[in-house]
């Protein structure tokens, strides 16, 4: 990023040139990939020649002003159609830009368009978006990932420089790891929420995606911050983009958590992960064996809230102010059938599997029986800090699985087995490339820290994207 | 154990019309949930607190200020059907004799 600002500011290309070749690449991979739901090219041409017309008169936003950006399709762009990859919303255009685009159009970058994902952030691969799936750019009959699929296969595949996407349970890091590039999951609070369409708000994030460390820490400095209108969000703390530092690595503590190299585990990902952590070691870094054996509760106590927030938040799409409604008599008949005819199979049954853990006879079996397990699991994530810097492991079980592989929901849950401890306990966490394996898939590492440690996850995670590949 | 008559009732529930197959597949979808969770139920929480939020934080009162809010016609301009100022939808009350 820092050579493009560089040409940027020496006249050596413009906005307008960037913002072009990025399309050009998106007009030849699409056919193949569909990692977009929407490409605005005349809005990104605008917001270019705006940005040109800045520089040109000295009074650039930010040293990014005109270099561009996708953003995941469940974040609101004000006049842009933000379909949530569902057909509900297939004409929705929102009246307000997130708080996390206004930071984009705050730095000058042009949006170039808006990325796939399953259907409302409800998947683990893009299967489940209503306008097809995204094809990993590796290898076309694999899938990208998700539910950030479309943002993590657009940056690998340069369609776009960088990307914003969400993260509930891994869905910027699994497909990250799938894509081979590189995603942030911000401490729960870290980034603003507003604008973003809600899958379980006790768990979403957004958060960036890059090809570099140090592209995903600028990123992630541009849209960090509290927000007025997000409750939820934190106060600012002081994020700086860290710079490289060899000797940073000497008496770092590393946790090694022996539940997360079990059965299951792809040999091929436990070896680039092993090597890469044996490579930290002889740079200095103190490898300690530990255990979160809580995690074995992970998916189970996941899957009951997000069920519940999700089937909760989704109430709001009646076919009454926006999206789909189906004619009938009566209001009640009007709603039913309105979402029946714009929910894809995946959002219905986490509407059903929602509403059965929230109900009178469930909920306290079920629902509030997860909200406590949550605490033993933030509690034992805690504890590790206690003892570790960083927590490392393996981002996914598996490399990208085939197209239509997972056929059975339950299946498909488990590709979140390693990042959803970080959601439940609110933790950051972020996907770094590690190798290939034998096929040519790429791998990801994992490196989770301490709440509001960014800034150290980025130092390590610096390491590793130099030590590692 | 599931029966279809939960099923029927979560979808009622829900405002969700199901075809005849989508119950069957929910009903399986439901027992295949409720039996992978029952490892969840066997956790001992009974000095735990739930957690609705991982990271506390305090909420802080703000000044009430009228801010600038959206003008009506735009908010109606997303809707799929309007009159007079207002969404319309079929009748909610019944008429009085």
């Amino acid at each position: 990023m820092r050579q493009l600002a560089h040409m940027l500011d020496t006249r050596q290309a413009t906005s307008r040139e960037i913002v072009t070749r990025y399309l050009e690449q998106i007009a030849q991979q699409e056919p193949q990939l569909n990692a977009f739901i929407t490409v605005d090219e005349e809005g990104a041409l605008l917001q270019a020649e705006e940005a040109d017309r800045r520089r040109a008169e000295g009074r650039a936003l930010s040293p990014w002003d005109g270099i561009p950006i996708a953003v995941k399709d469940n974040i609101s762009t004000a006049g842009l159609k933000t379909t949530c990859a569902s057909r509900f919303l297939e004409n929705y255009r929102p009246l307000f830009d997130a708080t996390v685009v206004d930071n984009l159009r705050q730095a000058g970058l042009p949006i170039i368009g808006k990325t796939n994902l399953d259907e409302f952030a409800m998947g683990s691969s893009t299967e489940y978006s209503a306008y097809g799936v995204t094809r990993n750019p590796h290898d076309l009959s694999r899938v990208s990932g998700g539910s950030s699929g479309g943002s993590a296969a657009a940056v690998a595949a340069g369609e776009a420089p960088w990307a914003l996407g969400t993260d509930t349970g891994g869905s910027i890091r699994q497909p990250a790891s799938f894509c081979g590039v590189v995603g942030l999951k911000p401490t729960y609070g870290a980034v603003s929420r507003y604008g973003v369409v809600a899958l379980a708000p006790s768990l979403d994030q957004v958060g960036p995606v890059a090809t570099t460390v140090e592209d995903t820490a600028i990123l992630f400095s541009l849209i960090a911050g509290p927000d007025r209108r997000d409750a939820s969000s934190s106060e600012a703390r002081p994020f700086q983009v860290p710079r490289w530092d060899e000797q940073f690595v000497t008496g770092l503590k590393i946790g090694v958590p022996e539940e997360f190299f079990g059965e299951g585990l792809d040999q091929e990902v436990e070896q680039a992960v092993r090597k890469c952590l044996a490579e930290l070691e002889s740079r200095g870094a103190v490898l300690v064996p530990i255990s979160l054996a809580t995690n074995e509760y992970a998916i189970d106590t996941y899957l009951t809230l997000v069920t519940a927030e999700a089937s909760s938040c989704l109430a709001r799409y009646d076919g009454v102010r926006y999206g789909t409604r189906v004619a009938a008599a009566d209001s009640n008949t009007m709603f039913s059938k309105s979402r029946a005819a714009g929910f894809g199979s995946e959002v219905k049954r986490r509407i059903m599997l929602g509403t059965y853990v929230l109900s009178a006879s469930h909920y306290e079996a079920y629902y509030e029986q997860a909200q406590k397990v949550r605490t033993l699991i933030k509690r034992d994530v805690l504890a590790s800090f206690e003892e570790v810097d960083v927590v490392i492991t393996p981002t996914t079980p598996t490399p990208a699985f085939r197209i239509g592989a997972k056929r059975n929901p339950l299946e498909m849950y488990l590709s979140d087995l390693f990042t959803a401890m970080a959601n439940l306990s609110g933790i950051p966490a972020i996907s770094v490339p590690c190798g290939k394996d034998s096929k040519g898939l790429p791998l990801g590492i994992q490196i989770m820290a301490s709440h509001f440690q960014e800034e150290l996850l980025f130092k390590v995670a610096y390491m590793v994207e130099r030590g590692c590949l | 154990m599931i029966d279809r008559q939960d099923v029927i009732r979560m979808a009622r529930l829900a405002r969700l019309e199901l075809s005849e197959a989508e119950i069957d597949q929910y009903q399986q979808d439901l027992a295949g949930f409720v039996s992978s969770g029952r490892k969840l139920q066997q956790v001992d929480v009974s000095a735990v607190e739930g957690t609705s939020h991982a990271v506390v934080v305090t909420h802080e009162l703000r000044k009430d200020e009228v801010a600038e809010s959206l003008p009506q016609d735009l908010v109606l301009s997303t809707g799929p059907d309007v009159s007079d100022g207002f969404f319309r939808v079929p009748r909610i009350v019944e008429e009085q004799e």
